[in-house]
């Protein structure tokens, strides 16, 4: 093997973002789409302020509050699982990642009684209107997300309990992290743009 | 982002989520007092862009990368807020 074609350990080479290539090559469409989802909401709010400003009101900001707070502990919990396994500590990355999913856990929890308020109580489906058509489908395709990221953080986690990762090769471990940032980052738009801007 | 080099005892990470969290109860507080219109909501806009090249150069690490991959998030961030800033503009 010749120098240039020598594996780099994970995380040294400073040209490349971390993790897998594949998995940032799907989050920039996962972005795209969201972004194209954010100007749809802003530009279609232009021809009924009143009716988004209305119906904004009747969302649960408090619950928005406790699922961003989650969100970003959670993204938090995943950095410190990165840098654990950078330490070569997979019994420390393992705890992190847990950590993670339990936060996530209480995102999809306080989600779904927002979604069992709207859908149950107050009879709310996508073509009540326009705000809540852009809410339910805005947030659910999020939520997805959110369980996706739940999924690939707890196989990071089996893995790296099984000692598949180390301080040279944890790729994975860098690849669900960067996922589940994405996960956070989408969300910290669409709570201001949802709940709070009007 | 997450090594051990420390400020007052926290890692670099720490204090990102810790500002993190300061601009999110920011952003609910203003939602609560009920503020609106074109300025509160740039404000807030701007505030979420922050946070989010926050999580793009310091949790997903591209701070530390070089060329290209360095700037994906920011310009995610860049085009949509302009986007949403003059939707927002133009709705006022």
């Amino acid at each position: 093997m010749t120098a240039s074609t020598q594996a780099i350990p994970a995380g040294t080479d400073p040209r490349r973002p971390p993790g897998d290539l594949a998995i940032w090559i799907f989050i920039l469409a996962e972005l795209g789409v969201f972004a194209v989802f954010f100007a749809a909401y802003a530009f279609t709010r232009m021809n009924h302020v009143e009716l988004f400003n209305q119906y904004q009101q009747h969302l649960d900001r408090r619950a928005a509050l406790i699922n961003t707070l989650a969100l970003i502990t959670s993204s938090y919990f995943v950095v410190r699982a990165v840098a654990a396994i950078r330490e070569d500590n997979p019994r420390h990355c393992v705890n992190w990642l847990l950590a993670a999913v339990s936060m996530g856990l209480v995102f999809v929890v306080v989600k779904l009684g927002e979604y069992h308020h709207h859908f149950v109580v107050e009879g709310v489906n996508l073509s009540t209107n326009t705000f809540y058509m852009f809410y339910i489908s805005l947030t659910f395709f999020h939520f997805m997300h959110v369980i996706m990221g739940m999924v690939i953080l707890s196989a990071v986690a089996v893995m790296a309990k099984k000692g598949k990762y180390s301080a040279r090769e944890h790729t994975g471990v860098e690849t669900g992290a960067s996922y589940w940032h994405m996960v956070d980052l989408v969300w910290l738009i669409l709570f201001p743009l949802v709940y709070v801007m009007r | 982002m997450s090594g051990k080099k420390t400020t007052l005892g926290l890692r670099p990470c720490t204090w990102v989520y810790l500002f993190l969290m300061t601009f999110t109860f920011v952003t609910f507080l203003v939602g609560q007092m009920g503020l609106s219109g074109l300025t509160v909501s740039l404000l807030i806009l701007l505030l979420a862009l922050i946070k989010g090249e926050l999580v793009g150069y310091y949790f997903m690490g591209l701070g530390r990368v070089k060329g290209l991959w360095h700037w994906p998030v920011f310009i995610w961030l860049f085009i949509p807020g302009i986007l949403i800033g003059t939707a927002f503009y133009l709705a006022s």
